[in-house]
This record gives structure tokens, C-alpha cells and sequence, in this order.
């Protein structure tokens, strides 16, 4: 318990930490930040308008202290501020719309290259050396060090544009509103593919290679030989001895992975042009929006800092020996 | 340690292929003047044309030559990448060791930053960053690579650091009065050797992936002739959906072929550090095993 709780301790530091950051990013850029934006966004912000800027800023009158006291404190009543972009829209909801996208792409991606790349790499392990191995481990070297721009446009260029299976862009055909509706959905699921096979050829190698490696670590321990010695079948010793073990560090793996969801797909968005997170924040850099980029920096920064506190809790749930010595 | 390493290396079919394919693109680099008359940055034929006789790879969207763009953009890439990348390396190498080895205070000190850099997401940051800076040319793009990246290094290195300090060697060492650095550097970190070339052959790889892809969201200063800047340029020339797929698979192969290679030498180096790994033929494995004396019967 007091390992979590230093810990928890830690990541509330990492998080101020990251909020300072945030803060002076604006404050160390050439020129005045709140002209450059009132100027970019054209005729559409009011002087009332332009104050609220400022004070979602911490751009008020005072010492600089008081500047970031009062941002922290608009920080932690969930106050984002408003879009330049897209101007009388919050902050928050510009997110927050964008979020459901990214979640449902990235989280499917993630998960399904989990799955799969675990059960590959558990197989790979067991039989080392073999053909099956040798074409799961190339292939996930292959998969894993090509950049995702590469892939993703090699992916857009074969089946959306050459073949022409598949939509080049957008979440869902533009023309139908969104329902529940079985055209609707079946929109989404057809323009969803490719960005899905992209991101599901980045990241089903690189869980593949963590299982392969962790498997092959733990199949020269002596349980594992015990286990056949005893004369248990094939299948039991693989997985319910080598895998259940194996998988413990593959967690940690996939708590990461779903921490870095909410940015981590942002080349493929912005390839495919998938209204997500990150194509929110590429267009935000663009146009200059600082309070967009400053609140999605804010939210991936608390969705890694709680994966990884995740991962802290798991590890004490379920690894014994931590509960011990902590 | 090291010599084990390379008779190593020689011997891995993986690192053979890569230490090749790296090999080849260092060679065309640096041969780039001899190999094209074309000047990569200029106009020199009519736009998109397909490949030829005269354009080997076809031409751009503005008429430059593909072909010489390729080459004289992989310059670029390997500078950026090997420069970021022993940027990264020296970095997290010198902490992870410092932090491992005087323990203590600072240890506490450089676990905290090296935990909070890791927690922060990284390629988030280095986009909001090189937009500040406004069209980052290659050695800015490099340089804020080196000093924001390092943090994954400096942990690894770290525990390896912890779990060799305590050996007999380190402990006569200090018994003679060698001083605290000199124990860092040539007991400490020769033993270190293949997770730091770990370290660097991903570092590497890591920034020419992210160098490439910072240029191709339209981060990059224009003027620079690299293979993100080609991506950069073949995309918004729509060069996809007007059919120059030379514009854009060209950069694309590259890169892969490029970061592949890496790859390779870099997944030989993890079998060489950890024989466990290793596959292929089973003698052969335990007769190299019996010669680095690693294998104990």
C-alpha cells in the first residue's frame, strides 16, 4: 500500500510538472501568444471574448505566480477554455467529440493487436526455430520498423486508391447523418477498415516480440521442465506454465499502449483523415490554436499517468512478490 | 565483452542482412554527387513524368528529379538519425550509469526526471515544440530529439548499471583507489556495451522515423531536401490520387528499407546479449556458445 501510494504521489508531481510545461510553452514563444491568436482567428473574437482568452491562460494581470495560480486552478475545475478554430465551441467539447472517434479506432486497434499478437507470439516461442517462428519474427521486425506514414500511405495508396476497395477519408460517408441505423453503421465499419489494418499492422509485431521474448526467457526455467517432466500435454505446459508467466510483462505493455491511444493514432488519422484526436491536434498546430493543443496535451499526459498507475496497481495484484517487499 | 560482440555480429544471419542494407544506403549517401548530374533541389524536367531513361525515378510535382532527391535526402536521414541518435545514447547512457553507480541522492534526482520525461507523451510534445520553433530544419529536429528522448535509455541502463555494481570486479577496483569516474567509464560501461547498442541502434531509428514524420506533417523547414520533406511534398501535391505513385512510394520504400536494416542489426544485437533468444540450427548454436564460453553444461 505505501508503494502505491508513493507512487500516486509521483505521478501528481508528473502531472503539476506537466502543467508548468504547458503553461510557459506559450510564455517562451516568440511574441505576444494572445495577439498572435487574436490575429490568426480573425474578426470572430469579441474584446469580451479576447479576455476570457486571457484568463484561460492565466494571462491576468499580476505577477507571474498569480498568472499560473490562476491557470492551474482553471486546470483543475476541468476549465479548458475555448477553440480559435472553431470558435464559440469549448475546448472540451471539441475534445470530447473528437475522443469518441479516437477511442473506438485506437482502443479496437489496440486490443485486436494485443490478442493477436500475444497468441502469435506465444506460438512463435513454443515452436522456436521453425518456419511458423521465423515468419512471425520477420514479419514483426518488418512491421515494427517501418514508420506508420509509410505503412499508412502504402495502405491508402494499394487498397484506396489503386484497388479502390475501400474510402479514402472521414469517419463514415459525410452525406448520411449519424443514427443507429444499419447503413450508418455499416458506413463507419467500411470506412473504419483501413486505418484499421494500418494501425493493426504498426502494433501487432512489437506485442508479438515482447510475448516471443518474454516466452522463450521463462521456457528454460525449471517449472516449465518440471511441468513435462510430470508429463502434463503440450498445450497445458504452453499455456497455463510458459504464457500465464509470460504475459505479466506484456500487461505493463498493453497498459502503455492504451495510455498513448489518445495520441498515439495521429499519423494515421491525419492520412486518412479521420476526425480523431489526432488529426485534432495536427489541424490545431496548424491553425495555431493554442487552447486545443494545450488541452489534448493535458489529457494524453493524464490518460499515460494513469495507465501507468494501472500498471503499478496490476503488478501488485499480480505479482507476488511485490507485496512482500513493498 | 565487445569481442564477443562482434564475432557475434559476423556470425548472425540477421545482422549480416542489415549491417548490408545499412551499408548500401551509407554508400549511396555519400556517393550521391557521382551518381546523378541533377541538382535535387531544381528544376530539371517536365512535372510528373513517370520514370525513364532520363529520370530514373520520374520527377515531382515541380519537376525535380526523384531519383536525385532520394539519395541526396538520405543524407539527411542518416545524419539526423546517427547525430540525434548519439545524442540520445550519450545522454541516457552517462545518466542511467551516474544514477546506477553513485546511487543515493542522486540517484533519487535523475530517477525522478528520468520517470517523469517517460510518463510525458513524446511525439505530442516534439510536434508542439517544432511548431514553436517554426519550420525546424534537420539539426533542430535533432537536436530537440536528443534532449527529449533519452529518458528509456537512461532507465535500461540503470538497472544493468545496478545489477553489475556489486560484482568482484567493481569491488577490487575501488579496493585499488581507481576514482569514481574512471570506474564509470572503463569498468562499468564496457560491460554495458550491448545494451547501449541497443540503445542506439533504436535511438537511431526512432529519430529518423520521427524526423520523417515531423516533415511530413508540414513541421519541417521547406528548403531541406530529405525523404519526410519528399512525403511532405508528394502529399500535398496529391501525388496518390493523380496517380505519381513514383512521388510518393519512392520515399516510402526508402524509409522502410532503411529502418528495416536498423531493425535487423538491431534484433541481433538483443540475440547476441541474450543467447536464450537465439535460433537456427541447434549445434551450430551450442558449438558458438562453447567458444564464448557462455555455455555451462
Amino acid at each position: 500500500m505505501a508503494f502505491l501510494i508513493r507512487r500516486f504521489g509521483f505521478y501528481l508531481a508528473a502531472f503539476v510538472a506537466a502543467a508548468t510545461i504547458n503553461f510557459f510553452l506559450p510564455r517562451l514563444m516568440p511574441g505576444d501568444p494572445i495577439q498572435i491568436m487574436f490575429s490568426s482567428a480573425g474578426a470572430e473574437l469579441s474584446p469580451e471574448n479576447l479576455d476570457a482568452l486571457k484568463l484561460t491562460f492565466g494571462f491576468v494581470d499580476g505577477p507571474l505566480w498569480h498568472q499560473y495560480l490562476t491557470y492551474l486552478q482553471s486546470i483543475f475545475t476541468g476549465d479548458l477554455g475555448r477553440s480559435i478554430k472553431y470558435f464559440p465551441l469549448s475546448v472540451t467539447s471539441v475534445l470530447g467529440n473528437a475522443l469518441i472517434w479516437t477511442v473506438g479506432l485506437m482502443g479496437t486497434a489496440t486490443l485486436v493487436s494485443f490478442t493477436l499478437g500475444t497468441f502469435l507470439g506465444v506460438l512463435a516461442a513454443w515452436r522456436r526455430g521453425s518456419v511458423f517462428d521465423i515468419v512471425v519474427s520477420v514479419g514483426a521486425i518488418f512491421a515494427t520498423s517501418v514508420p506508420a506514414v509509410v505503412t499508412s500511405l502504402i495502405v491508402l495508396f494499394f487498397f484506396g486508391f489503386t484497388l479502390g476497395w475501400f474510402p479514402t477519408g472521414y469517419a463514415a460517408d459525410p452525406s448520411l447523418d449519424p443514427s443507429f441505423s444499419l447503413t450508418y453503421i455499416g458506413s463507419l465499419i467500411y470506412h473504419g477498415i483501413l486505418p484499421m489494418l494500418t494501425l493493426c499492422t504498426v502494433l501487432t509485431g512489437g506485442f508479438a516480440v515482447t510475448m516471443r521474448n518474454n516466452m522463450i526467457n521463462l521456457l528454460g526455467e525449471d517449472y516449465i521442465v518440471m511441468g513435462r517432466a510430470k508429463g502434463l500435454s503440450d498445450s497445458r505446459v504452453m499455456l497455463w506454465y510458459a504464457a500465464r508467466n509470460a504475459l505479466l510483462p506484456t500487461v505493463s505493455s498493453l497498459a502503455i499502449a492504451i495510455g498513448t491511444v489518445l495520441g498515439g493514432s495521429l499519423v494515421t488519422e491525419v492520412v486518412f483523415n479521420y476526425p480523431g484526436l489526432g488529426n485534432i491536434l495536427y489541424q490545431a498546430i496548424l491553425a495555431r490554436d493554442y487552447p486545443v493543443i494545450q488541452g489534448q496535451l493535458l489529457i494524453m499526459t493524464i490518460a499515460m499517468l494513469v495507465a501507468n498507475f494501472i500498471v503499478d496497481v496490476s503488478y501488485v495484484l499480480l505479482d507476488p512478490r511485490l507485496r512482500g517487499t513493498s | 565483452m565487445i569481442k564477443v560482440l562482434f564475432t557475434g555480429l559476423t556470425r548472425n544471419r540477421k545482422a549480416l542482412i542489415g549491417i548490408i542494407i545499412i551499408a548500401l544506403i551509407i554508400i549511396v549517401a555519400l556517393a550521391a554527387p557521382l551518381l546523378t548530374e541533377y541538382n535535387p533541389a531544381s528544376r530539371v524536367g517536365r512535372p510528373h513524368q513517370p520514370p525513364s531513361a532520363d529520370h530514373w525515378l520520374g520527377t515531382t510535382r515541380i519537376g525535380q528529379d526523384v531519383f536525385s532527391r532520394l539519395i541526396h535526402g538520405a543524407q539527411t536521414s542518416l545524419a539526423v538519425g546517427f547525430g540525434a541518435g548519439l545524442l540520445i545514447t550519450a545522454l541516457g547512457t552517462a545518466l542511467g550509469i551516474i544514477a546506477g553507480y553513485r546511487g543515493g541522492k542522486t540517484d533519487e534526482v535523475i530517477s525522478f526526471f528520468t520517470n517523469m520525461v517517460l510518463v510525458v507523451p513524446n511525439l505530442p510534445l516534439l510536434l508542439v515544440l517544432a511548431s514553436f520553433i517554426g519550420q525546424a530544419s534537420p539539426l533542430v529536429i535533432a537536436v530537440i530529439l536528443g534532449f527529449t528522448s533519452w529518458a528509456w535509455g537512461a532507465r535500461v541502463t540503470r538497472a544493468e548499471t545496478l545489477s553489475i555494481k556489486h560484482k568482484d570486479f567493481i569491488k577490487s577496483a575501488e579496493m585499488m583507489g581507481e576514482p569514481r569516474w574512471r570506474i564509470m567509464m572503463f569498468e562499468i560501461f564496457p560491460n554495458l556495451i550491448s545494451i547501449v547498442g541497443i540503445n542506439f541502434i533504436g535511438s537511431v531509428i526512432f529519430a529518423i522515423i520521427t524526423e520523417a514524420t515531423l516533415e511530413f506533417l508540414g513541421l519541417g523547414d521547406p528548403k531541406t531536401v530529405s525523404w519526410g520533406m519528399m512525403l511532405y511534398n508528394a502529399q500535398k501535391a496529391s501525388a496518390l490520387s493523380v496517380g505519381a505513385w513514383w512521388d510518393i512510394l519512392t520515399p516510402c520504400f526508402a524509409l522502410a528499407l532503411l529502418g528495416i536494416g536498423l531493425s535487423l542489426l538491431n534484433f541481433a544485437v538483443d540475440e547476441i546479449a541474450n543467447p536464450r533468444l537465439r535460433t537456427g540450427n541447434r549445434l551450430n548454436r551450442w558449438t558458438a556458445l562453447i567458444r564464448s564460453g557462455d555455455g555451462r553444461l
